[in-house]
C-alpha cells in the first residue's frame, strides 16, 4: 500500500531530524557550560568597573573633583547622531535569540528617528547584519566571527571607533544592545547606554566619599584612560555574555524541536498502525466476499 | 599589625582575596604603598609589580599590566587587564608563573629599560620563593 509506505517514509525522516536536534542539544549544552564559565567570572570584574565609573561619575556630578571637563561624563542636549552597536548570533537555529535583539534594537532606532536623531547602526554578527540588510536597513559597518569567538583585542578594535567618533564629538551617544545570559533557561535583553555617562543616576550621599581624591597629576588622562578600559570591557562583557545566551537559547530551542519530533513520531506511528489495520480488514473482506461469491 | 582587606580582579576572575598588612603599587607617578587606614584614593596603575605583604609577613608579587586601584577605608579594590601572580608548589612551577610574568611584561612595556627593572623584580621575587 502507498500510503502506508509514505507514512512509513515520513516517521524514518522525523526521527532522523530527532537525532540532529539532540545532538545540537548536546554540543550547545557543552558549549554552554564553557561560555558561562568565562561570563561568570568576568561578572566581577564588570560590577567593579561600572562601580569605580559609577563613583567617580557621582563625584563628578556632586562637583567634588572641580575642573574637569570630559565629554563622557557631561550630559548632552539635543543629541544629532548616535552609535548603536547591536550583538547577535552568527549561528542561527537558536529560538529567538536574534529576533529579540533586532526587535530591541527597530524600536530604538525608531525612538531616536521620531526625534529627528541620526541612527548610526553597527552590527556584530551575521544574523543581525544580514537581516537588517535585507530590509535595507544602512548599517555603518559590520563585523561577523566574532561573537561565536569572542576576542579582546578584536573587540577593542571594533569599539575604538565608536570612543574615538563620540571623543571627537561626531556621535552623541553610544547605545550597545546585546542579550544576555540570565540562567540556564531564560536570556535577559540589555540596552546598556554606554556613553555619555549618566552622572545623574548616581548620588553622593556617603560622607567618606568625600575623602576621596584622584591621585594623578593629569586627572583628565586618567579620566580619558578609565573611560576608554570601561567602554573596551562593557563591549567584550557584551559579547561573552551575549556567547552564554546564545548557547542557552540555542539549547533550549534544539530540546523543544526534540520533544516535538517525538510528539510527532508517536502520532505518526498511530497513523500508521490505523492504516495498516485498514489494509489488513479490507483484504479480508476481499478474500470472504470473493468466497461468498463462488457459492 | 593592622590589617586590610586586598581584591585584585582580572577580566579571568580574582586573582587575589584576602587580609593582608601592606600592599606596594606601581603607581602611574611612580610607586606608592597603602597600609591600613590609607585615606581614599583612586588612581591608575601602569604594568609593574604589586607586592603583597601578607599577614605571615610573606610577600607575594603580582605582575600587572594595567590597573586602577580604588582605596577606600579598611578596602582596596585592583582592576587589572592582565596579572600573573609569582607563586607556585615547586621550583618548576615557579618557573613557570615567571615565564608568563615576563612575556605578560614584554607584551605591554615600550621601554627596555622599564622591563629590565620590571624582570628584576620579579627575579628576586622568585628568589625568595625558591
Amino acid at each position: 500500500m502507498a500510503n502506508l509506505k509514505d507514512i512509513q517514509r515520513q516517521i524514518k525522516s522525523v526521527s532522523n531530524t530527532q537525532k540532529t536536534t539532540r545532538a545540537m542539544k548536546l554540543v550547545s549544552t557543552a558549549k554552554l557550560r564553557r561560555a558561562e564559565e568565562l561570563a561568570r567570572r568576568s561578572r566581577l570584574y564588570a560590577q567593579k568597573m561600572n562601580q569605580v565609573i559609577a563613583e567617580i561619575a557621582g563625584r563628578i556630578n556632586c562637583a567634588k573633583v572641580g575642573g574637569i571637563e570630559n565629554r563622557c561624563f557631561n550630559k548632552i542636549e539635543n543629541p544629532k547622531m548616535v552609535d548603536i552597536v547591536f550583538v547577535t548570533a552568527d549561528k542561527g537555529l537558536c529560538g529567538g535569540f536574534n529576533i529579540k535583539t533586532i526587535k530591541a534594537v527597530k524600536t530604538l532606532i525608531k525612538s531616536y528617528k521620531e526625534k529627528n536623531v541620526k541612527v548610526r547602526l553597527r552590527g556584530i554578527g551575521k544574523k543581525g547584519v544580514e537581516f537588517f540588510k535585507y530590509n535595507e536597513v544602512e548599517l555603518f559597518d559590520s563585523v561577523v566571527n566574532l561573537s561565536s569567538k569572542p576576542d579582546k583585542a578584536r573587540s577593542d578594535e571594533y569599539i575604538r571607533t565608536s570612543i574615538m567618533d563620540f571623543k571627537d564629538g561626531k556621535t552623541d551617544a553610544l547605545h550597545i544592545i546585546y542579550n544576555g545570559y540570565k540562567n540556564m533557561i531564560t536570556q535577559e535583553l540589555h540596552v546598556n547606554k554606554i556613553l555619555p555617562i549618566d552622572t545623574d543616576e548616581f548620588e553622593c550621599e556617603d560622607s567618606h566619599s568625600s575623602m576621596l581624591e584622584i591621585e594623578a597629576q593629569n586627572e583628565e588622562v586618567m579620566l580619558d584612560s578609565l573611560v576608554n578600559k570601561y567602554v573596551d570591557y562593557n563591549m567584550y562583557y557584551a559579547l561573552i555574555d551575549s556567547l552564554a545566551a546564545e548557547h542557552s537559547s540555542r539549547m533550549q530551542a534544539m530540546d523543544t524541536a526534540t520533544n516535538n519530533a517525538k510528539e510527532m513520531v508517536k502520532s505518526l506511528n498511530v497513523k500508521f498502525n490505523k492504516a495498516r489495520q485498514a489494509s489488513i480488514t479490507t483484504e479480508l473482506i476481499e478474500i470472504i466476499s470473493g468466497v461468498e461469491s463462488m457459492k | 599589625m593592622d590589617k586590610f582587606k586586598l581584591e585584585i580582579l582580572t577580566p579571568n576572575g580574582e586573582i587575589f582575596d584576602g587580609e593582608v598588612v601592606s600592599v606596594t603599587l606601581p603607581g602611574e607617578e611612580g610607586e606608592f604603598g597603602v597600609l591600613a587606614g590609607h585615606a581614599s584614593l583612586t588612581t591608575l596603575l601602569t604594568s609593574g609589580v604589586i607586592d603583597v605583604e601578607k599577614e605571615d609577613k610573606t610577600v607575594e608579587a603580582i605582575v600587572i599590566n594595567w590597573g586602577v586601584v580604588q582605596v577606600d577605608e579598611g578596602k582596596v579594590i585592583i582592576l587589572v587587564e592582565g596579572a600573573a601572580a609569582i607563586r607556585g608548589a615547586d621550583e618548576a612551577e615557579i618557573a613557570q608563573a615567571l615565564e608568563d610574568a615576563k612575556k605578560l611584561i614584554s607584551d605591554v612595556a615600550d621601554s627596555s629599560s622599564a622591563i629590565a627593572s620590571v624582570s628584576a623584580k620579579i627575579e628576586s621575587a622568585a628568589q625568595r620563593l625558591i
